[in-house]
């Protein structure tokens, strides 16, 4: 079985430097990379900081500190993943410049190092499709914030190969994650499953069944549920929400269970879109 | 606190949960028993799955309590409104709809019917108030809110499994931990019963008309074979397993 001893990220962004920082913690020797130098020296500052709360909070010792920095390898030069035996792809949810990115890693790669997208809205059969070897690409999914969110989705392309798969099972369980495994279907587990929390609340309040303040009572204090979905949908950000919801509307070839509403739309376009704009389906002025 | 004789009529997980809890709080309450009690303030009806069966419940209630006790029906695969037309003194139903492990949260959703007098909420609220639950009230559909999201999320994790897209362990797991769900939305439903979140799907489906509410077939088969998790221990995961026992020979 393939031993992931380097593992590589492409792309700074949130979710790119969470997965780095995940790695890092956990004694991975990782290779950071993105486009422009002002994007990785703004992700490493950000990791670095991030590992500097967890020492003053006590989370981590200093020696942590000091050989999770030493793991840390930023750049620029995409040549730097050849030594690589796993590559997760963290770039813009673009098809484009996904299979850009994976033409050229199949270049640059052995040809047996894995190559992972964290694709959360696209299939990685179609991702995978212009490679020469499908069987070594496969969806590694992590969930925001990734250094915290214990879950991975290990998904499994039309031509992901078994080995693949139970490599990546096992890289997971190293970096003190549980991976879940599942096929390629639109929004894979979590996305797809979810869809309801939010859209059907938007229905029923819509409809003028109950309110936004009553669904989200409701939802926390006859099901337990931790947050409501509208104050969920703040958080996460209406538009993205809203995006995922088309996305796996679009997916299925318009099913009609994942119909976005149009008033999900309506709260995109004006602008409000949760708590980052501090105001959603809440306010959250200071 | 409250003084007053309830009698709870239905077979479900909900019927035997709502006794228990009527009970371990003090109160006078019976479980399909009109006799024990000279006069019956509270009538609770819980059957959802065969609305012939509860049509007649609420018929025969009708029949051996006064004209001013108060009904209360739960609404999850019909509206109190429809509950309350079968009715002779309709204005005395109120509904309401929780599923089975109620007691794990603390409320329960109440709705009038169109012809509700709305003046027994607050004895409604009285009732479930002895029994720790706070009342939200929130206009009368099927399956009101907090059943009516927990089924179709329910209803999909259902799709999905039938899909292969994961297995039922993994379904679950992902749901907790990928979007911190206090169940996962299979041994949810195999908490409350399938059958309770089965009539929230037809009772949906029939109510709008889309295809969005359709019940999964897998559902409906489930219920079909009784395995609707609670004391038949038999659901998903029972399902899932025979199919790989099956196919391991």
């Amino acid at each position: 079985m393939n031993q992931i001893k380097k593992a590589g990220v492409v792309g700074s962004g949130t979710m790119g430097a969470g997965i780095v920082q995940l790695l890092i913690q956990n004694g991975h020797p990782t290779v950071m990379f993105d486009i422009n130098q002002e994007a990785v020296d703004r992700a490493r500052t950000g990791i670095e900081a991030r590992l500097e709360r967890l020492v003053e909070k006590q989370k981590i010792s200093v020696n942590e500190l000091t050989l999770a920095k030493e793991l840390l390898e930023s750049t620029t030069d995409i040549n730097a993943f050849k030594d690589c035996q796993l590559v997760i792809e963290a770039a813009p949810e673009k098809i484009g410049i996904k299979r850009s990115i994976f033409q050229q890693l199949e270049e640059i790669c052995a040809e047996d190092t894995i190559l992972a997208t964290n694709t959360s809205s696209l299939s990685i059969t179609e991702i995978s499709g212009q490679i020469k070897k499908p069987t070594r690409v496969a969806g590694l999914h992590f969930f925001n914030p990734a250094p915290i969110m214990p879950l991975v989705e290990v998904i499994q392309g039309l031509k992901t190969s078994p080995e693949v798969t139970e490599t990546l099972i096992d890289f997971a369980k190293k970096i003190n994650k549980n991976p879940v495994v599942c096929k390629d279907t639109p929004g894979f587990i979590v996305n797809r499953v979810a869809r309801p929390f939010y859209n059907e609340a938007l229905r029923i309040m819509n409809d003028q069944v109950a309110s936004v303040e009553q669904i989200d009572r409701i939802m926390k204090g006859a099901g337990n549920f931790k947050m409501g979905p509208f104050e969920l949908q703040d958080l996460i950000g209406i538009d993205i929400n809203f995006a995922t919801t088309k996305s796996v509307h679009a997916g299925f070839h318009g099913e009609d269970r994942f119909r976005p509403h149009y008033y999900q739309e309506r709260m995109v376009q004006s602008g409000s879109l949760g708590r980052k704009t501090k105001g959603g389906f809440f306010s959250y002025d200071e | 606190m409250t003084n007053k004789a309830i009698v709870i009529v239905g077979g479900n997980l909900l019927a035997k949960e709502l006794l228990k809890s009527f009970e371990l709080n003090g109160c006078s309450v019976f479980l399909n028993d009109f006799s024990k009690a000279k006069q019956i303030d509270v009538v609770i009806e819980t059957t959802n799955v065969d609305l012939e069966q509860k049509k007649l419940n609420l018929q025969e209630i009708e029949s051996v309590v006064s004209p001013n006790t108060i009904i209360l029906s739960t609404t999850l695969q019909v509206t109190a409104t429809e509950a309350a037309s079968w009715l002779r003194y309709p204005e005395r139903l109120i509904g309401f709809a929780t599923f089975s492990n109620f007691s794990e949260g603390k409320v329960i959703e109440v709705a009038a019917a169109l012809q509700s007098d709305t003046g027994l909420l607050s004895n409604v609220k009285e009732t479930f108030g002895a029994i720790n639950q706070e009342v939200e009230v929130v206009e009368d559909e099927v399956g009101l809110v907090y059943p009516r999201i927990l089924s179709l999320i329910i209803n999909e994790a259902a799709f999905a499994l039938t899909e292969g897209t994961a297995n039922a362990k993994d379904i679950d797991t992902a749901m907790k931990q990928g979007t911190n769900y206090p169940l996962g939305p299979l041994e949810w439903a195999e908490r409350i019963g399938i059958d309770d979140v089965y009539a929230v799907l037809i009772g949906l489906h029939k109510q709008f008309g889309e295809e969005r509410y359709r019940p999964a077939p897998l559902i409906k088969k489930l219920v079909q074979a009784g395995w609707t998790g609670g004391e038949s221990e038999k659901g998903f995961h029972h399902y899932q397993n025979r199919r790989v026992k099956e196919f391991s020979i």
